[in-house]
């Protein structure tokens, strides 16, 4: 069919791009692991990490620290949510809690490890104000602080969306029904929150699980899966055969939670219509929540204090005068500015590009005719970019691009954020585009547009506000990624977070947070103006929808 | 009997409902009739408790129950979309008020009003599985069992079809009957008030514009609003269907 030419070639384009950097670099794992480093193919690594008396602990420790990180992650932004949508808190403090919690979502793991560090450590700022060590931060306490500070965003982002959907009419049925309190509190939020807080919980579990920035600092003895892997790629000899094997054992558990996630999506309680109602008057509550909130805020981002302390002082902790000295020497310092400068660019181009093959993936499943087959493979795709780990996406590029010219690119690195972030953004775009009209095309081609035509011009500019919104998560991600970008950042690609694991060997701490400090407001910058460009876009769309019904309506 | 008396609120500092007084006897319906906004919403939930009033006094059989909370109050509401718990079943739903207290409604005054409501074959399905008529009825029931000393309908036939919509008019009439209940429902469309309730109160811009007897409404509008707004409506359809029929009658006339 004629018309269906333009969207399969862009399938086509969009398939070769994943065949080339997911398809054949995850097979290439699969490959490695019974090949190792060019030997005849056998088990013998599995046998080898399987049977490494270390490994099986470091998975176990991976289980038990990212199940107790997870499960205190949801509890804590539930009682975040629950402050914002089910107490009398004050909408600014409602507000507060919102922008604060999600605040840590704008730094790269390896910065929380470090901040945990300076924060608790026998040095530590917070040590320093508490007059002792509050706790021994190396393993366990140290990861599970970390983690729970590092996925607190996503599950408050998860719980808080769910429960602005529930109806809260449901409160006032219940209660006339004779239901004591807590019965409401059941009946009410958490059976309709289930599948949500499971979500929360599997997706906060796969994060800690897969995460390399946080172990890499503050793991100490405490081994876990990704610190292995780190381990077996870049220590003294690499052994690519065991690399392999940790890479696909890492890649069981996302599978496994991925898989559930896709199950409970159908168990989700959906309500008609939300009525807003007035909450019954609790003092009590309120005061007892918005203390909660506070005190759960306050302490995850403490531990950031000191990234806006330290850098702004001679020399910590013994000369305590105020300084810009370190910040400046960053600045003149060429190859560190030169790292910052890489990492803009490297994140603007995964946003510029990422959002084009996202927008392109997403015309497809959600706007044309283009045979189901067709779209299961761009949804297939979503699927599997979701279950594997930055790491193992990494490690999988090396073993293929290496002796290749794209070894240590900046294309490379801009590929792998592209691939390894695309889940997300497809299915944002995917979910906007399928809530427009679906004659629009067919409309725009009877006017005489061609297809390219009517996605310019009607598409587009109707898609703008999710577009920017796309750009802005790609953009973000791209800056704080570490773990994907961990083996394929070569001595002249450096982006910030590979320098700060670099930086680590040498306990350069200054240079370190005055870098975060400078992905944060970068990332706060690009945040805001993308946020406010959507706005603008929005609310032009919206005067334009105003404008079309009374048109309408002086037809009729 | 409920009685108001110079009940007041507003939001934020606009007025809703301005010094609104008013009586209704025991077993009786009365309709609360009003365009979008005029405060009918606000006026059911004070009686209802959800919300409190800004001054005046709400008194039931002689007692003050202006600050009783709204589950002491006794009254019971059922929506305008139902709120029933999407993850029980019809019968979990009907039967949702007895967990707490069991000795509200025995089993036979359970059987009887799910017979009433001819809900016998629906007791097994899931919420999902209903017709808008279906689940507006398993929601009476559901309210009902609790036995409310008053029962408030939001918008109770807006979400339904024609004939669905008569039948559950003659249901709540029933229901009333049968129980000496007193209702109260809120309504935007002056045919279902006038065809409904004893009595029809007629609410605009947060007053009582008026409040008798369907027929006197009828013959004696008190003021333009009532003229304008709510009898010139009826006598729009009134046209209609006349214009409909009289083909029909036409015909009739000349075979007779």
């Amino acid at each position: 069919m004629r018309k269906n030419r333009e969207i399969k070639a862009v399938f086509a384009v969009i398939a070769v791009f994943f065949a080339g950097f997911l398809a054949v670099p995850m097979i290439s794992v699969l490959v490695k692991s019974f090949t190792g480093n060019g030997e005849a193919a056998s088990f013998s690594h599995y046998a080898e990490v399987l049977t490494g008396r270390g490994f099986l602990q470091a998975l176990g420790n991976s289980f038990v620290i990212s199940i107790c990180s997870a499960l205190l992650a949801t509890v804590l932004a539930f009682v975040l949510a629950y402050t914002i949508h089910y107490t009398n808190a004050g909408g600014r403090y409602k507000w507060l809690i919102s922008k604060a919690a999600i605040l840590p979502m704008l730094l790269p793991t390896i910065t929380y490890g470090f901040a945990i560090i300076y924060s608790f450590g026998k040095q530590g700022l917070l040590t320093q104000l508490f007059g002792r060590q509050l706790f021994d931060i190396y393993g366990f306490n140290g990861l599970l602080l970390g983690y729970v500070v590092y996925t607190l965003p996503i599950a408050f982002t998860l719980i808080n969306n769910a429960m602005g959907y529930i109806d809260k009419r449901f409160m006032i049925v219940s209660r006339l029904m004779g239901d004591s309190p807590l019965q409401t509190f059941r009946m009410t939020i958490v059976i309709p929150l289930l599948g949500t807080l499971a979500t929360s919980f599997i997706q906060t579990f796969f994060l800690c699980f897969t995460d390399f920035g946080i172990p890499a600092s503050v793991g100490g003895r405490y081994e876990v899966v990704a610190s292995v892997l780190y381990e077996e790629m870049l220590g003294s000899i690499p052994n690519f055969g065991n690399g392999a094997v940790v890479a696909l054992v890492m890649i069981i558990p996302s599978v496994v939670s991925i898989t559930v996630l896709h199950i409970l999506e159908k168990y989700n309680v959906r309500y008609n219509k939300i009525s807003p109602i007035e909450l019954k008057k609790g003092v009590k509550r309120d005061v007892v929540f918005a203390v909660l909130s506070g005190a759960i805020l306050i302490c995850a981002l403490s531990m950031f204090l000191v990234m806006f302390v330290t850098p702004f002082i001679e020399e910590w902790p013994y000369r305590m005068n105020f300084t810009l000295e370190h910040v400046q020497a960053v600045f003149e310092d060429r190859q560190l500015y030169g790292v910052y400068v890489n990492s803009v660019i490297v994140a603007l181009i995964t946003a510029l590009a990422g959002t084009l093959i996202a927008y392109g993936g997403a015309l497809v499943t959600a706007r044309s005719t283009v045979s189901g087959k067709l779209k299961k493979v761009i949804d297939s795709i979503a699927l599997v970019t979701n279950t594997i780990p930055g790491m193992v996406i990494g490690l999988a590029y090396l073993f293929v691009f290496t002796g290749t010219p794209l070894q240590n690119t900046f294309p490379i690195i801009i590929i792998c954020n592209i691939v390894h972030y695309f889940s997300t953004p497809y299915l944002m775009m995917k979910n906007s585009l399928s809530k427009m009209n679906a004659s629009w095309e067919t409309t725009a081609m009877l006017m005489g547009d061609n297809w390219m035509k009517t996605i310019v011009r009607v598409v587009t500019p109707n898609a703008l506000s999710t577009l920017l919104e796309v750009f802005s998560y790609y953009f973000v991600n791209a800056m704080v990624t570490v773990s994907a970008v961990i083996f394929i950042a070569g001595a002249r690609t450096m982006v910030i977070t590979t320098k700060i694991q670099e930086l680590q060997y040498f306990n350069e701490f200054n240079e370190i947070f005055v870098l975060s400090l400078l992905i944060l407001f970068t990332n706060l910058i690009a945040r805001a103006i993308f946020r406010r460009l959507a706005k603008m876009s929005e609310s032009r769309q919206n005067t334009a929808k105003i404008y079309r019904f009374s048109e309408k309506k002086k037809a009729a | 009997m409920l009685e108001l008396k110079n009940v007041k609120k507003s939001y934020d500092g606009t007025p809703v409902l301005t010094d609104i007084s008013l009586n209704i006897e025991d077993g009786e319906i009365v309709s609360i009739l009003g365009p979008s906004g005029c405060g009918k919403t606000t006026l059911l939930n004070l009686i209802l408790g959800i919300v409190d009033s800004d001054g005046g006094q709400i008194i039931y059989n002689g007692e003050d129950i202006t600050n009783v909370p709204m589950e002491k109050r006794g009254f019971n509401i059922v929506f305008q979309d139902y709120a029933l718990f999407p993850n029980l079943n019809v019968y979990q739903n009907i039967t949702y008020g007895l967990r707490n207290n069991p000795e509200i409604s025995s089993k036979e005054e359970v059987e009887d009003l799910i017979h009433l409501l001819g809900l016998e074959e629906h007791l097994n399905k899931r919420i999902g599985q209903l017709s808008g008529g279906q689940k507006q009825r398993v929601a009476l029931a559901r309210t009902l069992v609790m036995k409310p000393k008053i029962l408030l309908l939001d918008e109770p036939l807006s979400a339904l079809d024609g004939v669905i919509k008569e039948s559950i008019k003659d249901r709540i009439k029933t229901i009333a009957r049968e129980y000496n209940l007193t209702t109260i429902i809120v309504t935007h469309d002056p045919e279902e008030a006038l065809t409904l309730s004893n009595r029809v109160m007629i609410i605009n811009e947060g007053k009582i514009a008026q409040f008798g007897r369907p027929e006197e409404i009828i013959s004696r509008p008190e003021n333009g609003f009532v003229r304008k707004f709510i009898l010139n409506q009826l006598e729009i359809k009134k046209n209609n269907i006349f214009t409909l029929f009289s083909g029909q009658l036409e015909q009739q006339v000349q075979v007779g």
